[in-house]
């Protein structure tokens, strides 16, 4: 017999004759003492029965205890049946006990049948058991974790859902919609109002509240809930901890996280710092225990931050961030037509998830990509082989991008909202009366892309209404009606949204323009001149640039066209600008359908700025210089036992560092290939998101490049294909 | 690659089985492991020495688990930051509300069985076994 | 339509009872107050479907092969079924009534 059973027949014998004695004792009189004796010793009792896996010994003690916590719930004393029954379940205990002795195992048949039946025939009133007077608001959960007491263990979440009583009528049907959700454990239905009687019945309004226990998380759960009518009460319950395997313990860390943020939301106490770098422990050391490095050291940093100024923003976002939760949206709409088209609720976060996830298959197939280039000089039949295998991969994984991406679209009616209003407060402010028309605002585009170009479709609205559209004596000296229209028309073309923002005032006089940019000098004034009426145009777009006497507050200093067109390059799109004279100018802006997004680390080397997809990054260090050593041509350092090949990159870049005594810049350990790899550079900067555009022209046969990046500034990022750096 | 020094828990439950059980378990996975009856005992085990994470069980006579955790969550740093893993019978979302109002990292209903505490020990610890 | 009444006078309900099924469920129920409704074959039920039972208390007899009717729903119905003993599938609630086999 193995120790612990031992301690448990120990610990059992002793805690039956103590329950024993207390029971006795409280069947002459009742003593507050003596009961909570008993009441702990039936508890502890049944605890042990669950640690050895005695199932029968648990329900048995299950039943005495549920007696003696009615007793204690409702504010009496036990009565001599209750005591009674609960030394017969002692009895039976004790009986057990000595199998057990004896057999030196478990009995595989005990029953606690017997027991149950002779506690059910004294019951006197349904008892919700043990429970005590809850909160009104808690209370429907207490009910329903006490009526289905066997799942309550496993449940994470309640949910009580009450939909409109005219919710038939909108084709939906709330039971379909609770039994659709995942991980269901037990469901309950109530009238919302007393029933009438069968003949009084309308059968078309829905009367029913249903609750229900799922084992999923309340996450899931209000995601699988969002937008239906009617209203959901959402409840997160506590459940037991299942084993973990590899795949659930991605989903155990989410879950440690998310209830680190609900620990930091729920100080409704002062600053406390003993819990939030409590916090910050635990949600780093998870991160670090699933392989996530630098989002644990994020984490770490932030926690430290939050101690020293005292405030939790700092680590919740970290926190959030390594979520990447953002709170759910809910919904991302797919499309929805009036024809009423298959379309599923999807929650945003789960897009975005897939979206990450593709962009690691395509760092993985880049990889790929490249070991196939490897093969090839070998010049063998399974050379041949893997090179069309790979391109067979690229052209699927192109496509699941594609794919993918293009469910994260939204329709441009949403970057759309504002402009109305935003029109009319200009028209007041500039004392112009105009009207906005908007057209194909059901066009969808990439989320980022709806997101972003919110901001330069402002500058051209109000570009348009500022410098456009003449004042009134001037429209109708010219014959124009007195409101002037500004167009807002979205289309897709092919690969791309095109968003047009035309007004119909004076146009741009083209040779205003050559005057201005000579002016400022923007280009040599032979050059501008020599320019077509077209090139000419496009110097509006220079930096620098603006034809109006006055900045007036509402265009901003002089911002200008040229921030119009580096938002949406940075977007991947182009915008290009026409005009007549008299009669209008229309500004055209062309962006991509589908947009992927990248997290790079930037990083200097030769003087000169370059981003490291942070997907590869494994982690970063400082070494000192001795330990780097040659090997051959090439050099390595050691890091935890393992040799890991090291180039220096602006060695690789042929940009040798003007001063080499430098040796001991920052080193960017990556996973490549399967292998790690190091690359030593000048300096760690900040890391960004960016747009990926792959290379085209004189840079595309370029090694060692994975695309480039239009940042903020106007400048280009180069981004590295670290595998092809290091080889 | 071999880790530093070995995570130390602090088992906190009045039932010395419970204690026996994740005991056993905890060891056998590299953990080291001090043992407390009640919130009073856990406080004089953590102010005698270091520990890397508590799992205390909320119903214990003399001081409960959250009485303790409140405590212990008042002092100073670095004494005051230990995570702590909190057990109890109950699933109600009060229940969770007030552990959390107590300082308590995550909570867990029993019965929890030793395998699935090791894990979670091994994610609230960052350290890997096995 | 999935609501239909055998010869027997047995109404049953089969396939996916939809919204529309509930006041034809009603009007049988009214016109046959002790009529016994047979729900084997059911394999969807609309919540207004659902009501009907609920507040006509009719006696249910059968098991649907769906899960979530059989697991879920039938409880639920049982709770309110005028006979006792009718205690479909709920083996759980062992206080209240006697043990049944598991």
């Amino acid at each position: 017999m193995d120790e612990l059973l031992t301690q448990f027949l120990i610990e059992s014998r002793e805690l039956v004759d103590k329950a024993g004695e207390d029971l006795l004792a409280l069947e002459k009189a009742h003593d507050a003492k003596r009961f909570e004796d008993a009441f702990r010793a039936f508890h502890t009792l049944k605890g042990g029965a669950g640690i050895v896996e005695f199932g029968a010994m648990q329900e048995a003690l299950h039943c005495a205890e549920d007696a003696l916590a009615a007793a204690r719930a409702e504010s009496r004393p036990v009565s001599a049946l209750e005591i009674g029954n609960c030394l017969a379940c002692l009895d039976q205990v004790a009986e057990w006990l000595a199998t057990i002795e004896q057999s030196g195992a478990i009995p595989q048949n005990a029953d606690a049948g017997d027991i149950v039946a002779l506690f059910a025939r004294g019951a006197a009133t349904p008892s919700t058991a043990g429970a005590a007077p809850s909160a009104a608001a808690d209370a429907w959960v207490d009910t329903l974790l006490g009526a289905h007491s066997d799942t309550a263990s496993e449940a994470q979440t309640a949910v009580r859902y009450t939909p409109a009583a005219d919710c038939f009528f909108r084709h939906e049907d709330p039971l379909a919609l609770i039994a659709g959700l995942p991980g269901l454990l037990a469901v309950d239905v109530e009238p919302r109002s007393p029933w009438p009687t069968l003949a009084d019945l309308d059968p078309f309004s829905c009367n029913l509240t249903i609750t229900a226990l799922l084992a999923t998380s309340s996450v899931e759960v209000a995601a699988a809930l969002g937008g239906e009518s009617g209203r959901a009460e959402i409840e997160a319950v506590a459940g037991r901890a299942l084993p973990l395997d590899a795949e659930s313990l991605a989903s155990a860390a989410a879950e440690i996280l998310e209830a680190q943020l609900r620990l930091l939301d729920s100080a409704d106490t002062a600053f406390q710092q003993g819990r939030v770098a409590s916090v910050g422990l635990v949600a780093a050391n998870v991160l670090r225990y699933v392989g996530r490095s630098l989002e644990s050291d994020n984490v770490a940093t932030a926690a430290a931050m939050a101690i020293a100024e005292g405030r939790v923003a700092p680590l919740v976002q970290a926190i959030a961030a390594a979520l990447n939760a953002a709170p759910p949206e809910g919904v991302a709409e797919t499309g929805r037509r009036k024809e009423a088209a298959q379309t599923i609720r999807v929650a945003a976060e789960r897009i975005d998830a897939l979206v990450r996830l593709t962009g690691e298959l395509i760092v993985a197939k880049n990889s790929l990509g490249h070991s196939v280039k490897l093969a090839e000089a070998e010049d063998s039949d399974l050379a041949v082989a893997l090179k069309n295998q790979h391109a067979a991969l690229e052209r699927l994984v192109t496509e699941l991008q594609r794919a993918v991406v293009g469910m994260r679209v939204l329709p441009l009616r949403v970057a759309f909202r504002r402009f109305p209003r935003l029109i009319r407060e200009l028209s007041a402010e500039l004392d112009k009366s105009a009207t906005l028309a908007i057209s194909g605002e059901d066009t969808e585009a990439d989320k980022t892309i709806v997101e972003a170009i919110v901001e330069p479709l402002v500058h051209l609205l109000r570009n348009a209404l500022d410098h456009g559209v003449e004042d009134g004596a001037t429209r109708a000296a010219a014959g124009k009606p007195a409101m002037a229209t500004i167009r807002l028309r979205a289309a897709r073309e092919g690969e791309h949204v095109v968003i047009e923002v035309a007004d119909d005032g004076a146009g741009i006089d083209v040779a205003a323009v050559r005057r201005a940019a000579s002016e400022r000098s923007l280009k040599p004034r032979e050059a501008i001149a020599a320019m077509s009426d077209e090139e000419a145009l496009d110097l509006i777009f220079m930096p620098g640039f603006s034809t109006a006497k006055t900045v007036t507050h509402l265009s901003g200093r002089g911002v200008g066209m040229d921030a119009v067109r580096t938002a949406v390059a940075r977007l991947g799109g182009a915008v290009a600008i026409r005009t007549t004279v008299g009669q209008g100018t229309a500004v055209r802006v062309t962006l991509p359908f589908s947009v992927l997004v990248t997290q790079v680390m930037t990083v200097e080397a030769g003087g000169q700025l370059f981003g490291i997809p942070l997907d590869a990054v494994v982690e970063t260090l400082r070494v000192e210089k001795e330990r780097i050593f040659p090997v051959g041509a090439a050099h390595a350092i050691v890091l935890r036992d393992r040799t890991i090949p090291l180039v220096r990159l602006a060695d690789v870049l042929g940009n040798r560092a003007k001063d080499r005594a430098d040796d001991s810049g920052p080193i960017v350990i990556a996973q490549l290939d399967g292998q790690l790899g190091a690359v030593q550079v000048e300096s760690i900067g900040e890391r960004m998101e960016i747009i990926l555009k792959p290379l085209d022209g004189l840079l595309s046969g370029m090694p060692g490049l994975a695309g480039s990046a239009l940042l903020g500034d106007g400048g280009v990022l180069l981004v590295l294909d670290l595998a092809e750096v290091v080889q | 690659m071999p880790d530093e020094v070995a995570k130390r828990v602090l088992v906190v439950d009045d039932a010395a089985l419970v204690r026996l059980y994740y005991r056993t378990a905890l060891e056998r996975a590299g953990f080291e492991v001090a043992e407390a009856l009640n919130g009073v005992e856990a406080l004089e085990h953590v102010l005698a020495e270091r520990f890397d994470l508590l799992v205390v069980d909320v119903n214990m006579p003399q001081m409960d688990g959250l009485s303790f955790l409140r405590t212990l969550r008042a002092k100073n740093l670095p004494l005051s930051s230990i995570p702590a893993l909190v057990t109890s019978t109950e699933s109600a979302p009060r229940r969770i509300a007030e552990a959390n109002a107590a300082g308590a990292n995550f909570y867990i209903v029993k019965p929890l069985r030793a395998e699935t505490l090791v894990q979670y020990a091994s994610l609230f610890c960052g350290a890997r076994h096995g | 339509m999935s609501v239909r009444v055998s010869e027997a006078g047995l109404i049953e309900l089969y396939g996916r009872c939809g919204v529309e099924d509930a006041e034809a469920l009603q009007r049988h129920l009214l016109a046959a107050p002790g009529a016994t409704v047979e729900w084997s074959g059911c394999e969807r039920l609309h919540a207004s479907v659902l009501q009907v039972l609920l507040v006509g208390e009719p006696r249910v007899q059968g098991q649907p092969t769906a899960e979530f009717l059989r697991k879920h729903v039938a409880p639920i119905i049982g709770r309110s079924t005028k006979q006792p003993g009718q205690h479909a599938t709920d083996a759980r609630d062992h206080r209240y009534a006697p043990r049944t086999n598991r």
